[in-house]
């Protein structure tokens, strides 16, 4: 073996040690930033008053533990005829405006906000004045894992 | 003698470069409301005349509509929370007016009021006829247009607004003098503003 075969093999060797030691690094990375939990969890849920008939919106933090995406696909509840997950968006300066968002995408090992200004649960026309103390049951439904069921907390 | 005039004269000048120095320090007047007057109606159907009852103590007023879960609901408890938290001019009053007449009658927004425990002095929630709104939403610079259009579950008919987003801080003399984005601006900045008034 010449000077420049032997000088190949150990930068080749070299170079496929380096990328073991990345792979290795990235691995514990991932396995060090893998969010703590289990399945689909929802937290800091809460929802504003809302008259008799009228309108309220529902705010959270949804986590999807999982390791593969899932989506929200339904929502149901006894206090609205209807619920939908909808967006608030600054249309242009000083202009909101709003926009259905049917199927959510909950990417694997993530977590989406429900925040006022921006993703909301519709509630709409409801069976019943919501006020500050109140709760009620809001039930989830996913395209994979089972539906959740959460108890939402109503307050100014 | 003359030396008593010369310093009475630098007195006078002092005083008077200290109150115009102060009084540039307040806020500036965004516009006056004072010439203006809308007839409308509150949430237990009195009568009422925009701005002109108000005069004589500052007054927040938002623009709402009940129909409106997410932003507008965001701005009716802004108004409540700068309500509890501002150390504002005494006799301080608190008004969200609707711009959508034709759905928000005054039922409806004592209704709304209610469910926000805000159907009590010093709140008041305002409605009037669609013309009349129209005009003042025009005067105070609120847009609106129908975003999107549904119907529920009886086949009845839902439309949704896009809409300006705004609470604004009035004085004593009607003289409009802050202009916020009513539900992305902190409660606090709005509070201290207030007690400029």
């Amino acid at each position: 073996m010449n000077t420049k075969s032997l000088l190949f093999t150990l930068l080749t060797g070299l170079a496929l040690l380096f990328i073991a030691s990345c792979q290795q690094e990235s691995n514990e990375q991932e396995a060090s930033t893998k969010m703590p939990g289990e399945g689909i969890e929802v937290q800091e849920a809460w929802a504003r008053p809302g008259a008799d008939g009228r309108m309220s919106a529902a705010y959270f933090l949804i986590s999807n533990f999982n390791s593969e995406d899932d989506v929200l696909t339904s929502i149901e509840t006894e206090v609205a005829q209807n619920a939908e997950v909808h967006e608030s968006y600054e249309r242009e300066e000083g202009m909101m405006s709003m926009r259905d968002v049917p199927r959510l995408d909950l990417p694997a090992q993530s977590t989406v906000r429900f925040e006022q200004g921006g993703l909301h649960v519709m509630l709409m026309q409801l069976t019943r004045q919501l006020s500050d103390g109140d709760t009620f049951k809001l039930t989830l439904t996913f395209e994979k894992n089972d539906p959740i069921t959460v108890e939402i907390p109503v307050r100014l | 003698m003359n030396l008593f005039k010369f310093h009475t004269v630098n007195a006078i000048l002092i005083g008077l470069i200290v109150l115009f120095v102060l009084q540039s320090c307040g806020p500036d007047r965004l516009d006056d409301f004072s010439d203006e007057s809308f007839s409308l109606v509150n949430q237990d159907g009195e009568n009422v005349t925009f701005p002109d009852d108000f005069e004589g103590a500052p007054l927040v007023v938002g623009f709402i509509y009940t129909n409106c879960p997410d932003i507008c609901s965001f701005i009716t408890a802004n108004v409540k929370k700068i309500y509890n938290a501002s150390d504002y001019p005494e006799g301080t009053q608190f008004v969200l007016i609707t711009f959508d007449p034709e759905r928000d009658r005054p039922d409806v927004l004592k209704s709304y009021a209610g469910a926000f425990e805000m159907d009590r002095e010093p709140f008041q929630f305002l409605t009037g006829t669609p013309d009349e709104i129209e005009r003042l939403m025009q005067r105070v610079n609120v847009r609106k247009e129908i975003s999107n259009q549904q119907e529920n579950e009886d086949g009845e008919s839902i439309y949704f607004l896009s809409h300006s987003d705004k609470i604004l801080l009035i004085d004593s003399q009607s003289r409009l003098f802050f202009d916020y984005g009513g539900s992305m601006t902190p409660v606090d900045i709005v509070a201290e503003d207030l007690s400029k008034l």
